[in-house]
């Protein structure tokens, strides 16, 4: 939305893509129109959302907006392909921004697949959505703060959350005083939620994470355990809790995939967000003409999210040659200095978030790991040991990466399972192909050609 | 890297390549054979093609070869040790025609397959659409099925065939191009990234990028590259039992048994990159809904590239060159569904100079000088 606000602020034709009904994305995700209501988020973060939201739709009118609309692959060539209401479409603009978010990293253990255990941000998703509790029951649990900002807004929306697991304590973050100042916005949320928690007397597990989900036909309990500083679990400290509810979040990963399809140059860094394109601070990517902004360029959270926005779109609707130029960087002064204040509480908060590459053996031969292709651990294991070390190899070996969802899900699993086993992390990427999202042959068929000027 | 002398090198680790290798292991001759491919397990056109096998030609040496290759996956499981199996299935193919040219050259090839024994036979229009109702009848006469024809996993067989070659002590290294391949004093030496691999004999199996390696001997290979593009469906209900090939739309269709359905579509075009084009799609979707209008609703899941070889007559290139010990396997867009019996040839040729098979008089890299070209009627282009 930022991008798209400044690039028509400078004058630019603009197509907005989103996949959404209404615009928002996922952490400024809006009800349905039908189902607005009380928020549970607080006051100053909903205060943000709305005046970007509002921000957005003054410019509506002047742009292309599609809502529910998918880009399904981008070609080194620059066109941009995407589906929307059963046709397809190909455009191929001066510049392309990639503002496609951040998913949810997961991290698979025994009984992961039964019905009732989610993704924290998916627990979220359906009660800002839909408007309904996602669970009666719930246990919360991972790293860091996002199952804290979940169990306060189960409870603001009348759920019980029977525990709150985290791997570690938030209050790590205290050893970075400066760090905190410059994040102030963040922690003030972050201490009201904690508050909330608090008030309602959730038993907090610090040092624990799940380690089996049990049910039959739907989730029944979750054992949580400690586990040491490098991710094993302490015998003896194992604790079942009833609940219809586990929503887990370890953190993210940055949606990447349309950049490397683009053929941008990719690195790989797991503290922020897995494979990213590779980007100078205007957000442009190795392919000139495309630019990646927000948490698909980098994990930074909503508030850089929106300063980036508003750079990467400046420097998008700038002629290549006059990105460069100091008059764009003194223009953006403001946003430029805010989005490194930011950037410095952000970098210190991921820095305690690193995850220990053990919590990957909470996996049984028999938990399925790739959920799209039913591929169990035993198998990745079995070609890993059997001498395919790379994704793409491992991939023709068992599939797993090869079915609905291209890998977004299982391929943090099977890099770490990988790197557990041979001692070093895949160096390449699982070879990205279109398309992003399926998409019919009658869609396909149906094509509409638009060529932006 | 250590100089040990092979007796055999063979470049390219694709079906051909592994195939080869391990009929040649299997001789327990004990000749030291290594094989070196530039890229990584199944990275090659082995590893990107529609996965199918069919005896349905209009050639006895494609018809023989791939009799002789079929019972080789039947048995596969157990001949390579592999109780994972390689996910055989012989649901048959069906050879459409959309004109009754089409469909005379399918007649006629039915009576040298029936000479062969192959359990093939003429449909008609209805008995097309019957068999898979999806089909549209627009334009359709009829066509051939055969159903020992069938399909198998390229990742499997392959994997099968690395392990097998690996139990045999055959060096398989991948991440190993070849940049240059010399012939001194009766040796031939390859340099290779870190240093130089001596073997007596080298067996050339890149298939579309072997007039690249022939170049230096001064030998000219007439064989192109021809790059294809694949699709694949999210599952969906059995809706092609059979593999499907229409002679005129230049498609195969084939439904895997987890329900995705695989569309090879091919166009003339040169090049030799790996990739999805960004025109593909639009290309391809309204000839597959054209041919299958039943399938209009079923979404993409993925597409991808591949490249094949294409020689004059469309035929594997099977034999010695002009240089003693340099030998070439072509497939001719065919190599995962002939690998058992060339490798079974090959092996028999180069470890004991065995030429009694008559594929090899047909498919010797000489017969582009002396004009004996072998012309196969269902020149498909699947």
């Amino acid at each position: 939305m930022a991008a798209a606000v400044e690039a028509v602020r400078r004058g630019c034709r603009v197509t907005v893509i989103d996949e959404a009904d209404r615009p928002g994305g996922q952490i400024y995700r809006q009800a349905h129109p039908a189902l607005e209501g009380e928020e549970y988020a607080e006051p100053s973060e909903l205060a943000r959302k709305y005046a970007l939201i509002e921000r957005f739709k003054r410019i509506i009118g002047k742009v292309d907006y599609r809502a529910a609309a998918s880009v399904y692959a981008v070609f080194p060539n620059g066109e941009m392909h995407f589906s929307a209401d059963g046709r397809t479409e190909v455009l191929r603009p001066d510049a392309i921004v990639l503002a496609t978010g951040a998913r949810e990293l997961a991290i698979p253990f025994p009984g992961w697949t039964i019905p009732g255990v989610m993704l924290a941000g998916g627990a979220q998703a359906i009660l800002k959505s839909h408007r309904v509790l996602p669970g009666k029951r719930a246990v919360i649990a991972g790293c860091g703060p996002l199952p804290l900002v979940v169990a306060a807004q189960l409870l603001r929306a009348g759920g019980q959350v029977a525990a709150l697991a985290s791997l570690s304590p938030l209050t790590g973050m205290l050893r970075y005083p400066l760090s905190l100042w410059h994040g102030r916005e963040v922690v003030r949320e972050g201490l009201r939620y904690a508050s909330t928690v608090r008030r309602a007397g959730v038993p907090r597990f610090t040092g624990y994470v799940p380690i089996r989900a049990r049910g039959k036909e739907h989730l029944e309990s979750v054992i949580l355990a400690r586990v040491s500083a490098e991710g094993r679990i302490v015998p003896g400290t194992e604790r079942e809790i009833p609940c219809d509810l586990l929503a887990v979040n370890y953190g993210f990963v940055a949606n990447s995939e349309l950049a490397a399809m683009a053929g941008a140059r990719m690195r790989r860094d797991p503290l922020i967000g897995g494979w990213l394109p590779v980007i100078d601070h205007f957000g442009r990517t190795s392919i000139p003409g495309l630019f990646a902004a927000g948490d698909g360029a980098e994990l930074r959270g909503a508030l850089i999210a929106e300063l980036d926005g508003t750079i990467v779109g400046a420097a998008a609707a700038t002629p290549a040659a006059g990105v460069d130029h100091p008059a764009l960087k003194s223009k953006l002064s403001r946003a430029l200095e805010r989005r490194s204040r930011h950037l410095q509480f952000q970098k210190t908060l991921r820095r305690t978030l690193g995850l220990p590459i053990e919590l990957w053996r909470l996996v049984t031969d028999e938990t399925i790991v790739c959920r799209c292709e039913n591929v169990r651990l035993g198998e990745i294991k079995g070609a890993i040991e059997g001498g395919h070390s790379s994704l793409n190899a491992v991939k023709r070996n068992v599939r797993s990466g090869m079915g609905w969802c291209g890998g977004r899900t299982c391929l943090p699993a099977v890099t770490s399972l990988i790197e557990l086993s041979t001692g070093t992390a895949p160096t390449d990427m699982m070879t990205p192909r279109p398309l992003a999202r399926p998409v019919s042959f009658a869609a396909i068929a149906h094509r509409r050609k638009v060529d932006a000027e | 890297m250590t100089s040990v002398k092979f007796d055999v090198l063979i470049i390219g680790a694709g079906a051909y390549g592994l195939s080869c290798a391990w009929w040649m292991a299997k001789r327990r001759t004990g000749a030291r054979i290594l094989v070196v491919d530039e890229g990584e397990f199944a990275s090659g056109a082995s590893g990107r093609n529609g996965a199918g096998f069919r005896m349905q030609w209009g050639l006895d040496l494609n018809i023989r070869l791939c009799q002789e290759s079929i019972r080789f996956f039947e048995t596969a499981a157990d001949q390579l040790d592999y109780p994972r199996g390689i996910e055989l299935k012989q649901d048959g193919y069906l050879v459409l025609a959309h004109s009754e040219k089409a469909l005379a050259t399918l007649r006629s090839s039915l009576e040298i397959q029936h000479r062969y024994g192959v359990p093939s036979e003429l449909l008609d229009a209805d008995d097309c659409i019957q068999m898979v109702p999806a089909l549209g009848r627009n334009r359709l006469v009829g066509g051939t099925f055969c159903g020992k024809d069938g399909t198998i996993s390229p990742f499997l067989l392959l994997d099968s065939l690395l392990k097998a070659c690996r139990r045999e002590n055959v060096d398989i290294r991948y991440g190993t191009r070849v940049e240059k391949l010399e012939r001194t004093n009766g040796n031939f030496s390859a340099t290779v990234s870190g240093g130089t691999i001596e073997a007596d004999k080298v067996l050339l199996c890149t298939d579309w990028a072997v007039p690249e390696l022939l170049a230096s001997f001064g030998i000219t290979l007439p064989v192109k590259s021809l790059p294809k593009e694949a699709i694949v469906t999210v599952p969906c209900a059995p809706k092609v039992k059979p593999i499907l090939i229409s002679l005129e739309h230049h498609i195969s269709v084939n439904q895997v048994s987890r329900g995705s359905i695989i569309f090879v579509v091919s166009r003339a075009r040169e090049g030799k990159e790996l990739v999805s084009t960004p025109d593909f799609l639009g290309f391809a979707a309204p000839k597959i809904v054209d041919l299958l209008p039943g399938v209009a609703d079923v979404p993409v899941l993925r597409t991808w590239g591949g490249v094949s070889s294409l020689t004059p007559d469309m035929q594997p290139i099977l034999g010695e060159t002009e240089v003693e010990g340099l030998y070439v396997a072509v497939s001719s867009f065919r190599g995962l569904m002939t690998s058992p019996a060339v490798g079974r040839i090959m092996s028999a040729l180069i470890l004991e100079s065995d030429t009694n098979d008559p594929v090899l008089t047909q498919l010797t890299p000489r017969r582009f000088q002396t004009g004996d070209l072998i012309i196969e009627p269902l020149l498909n282009q699947e």
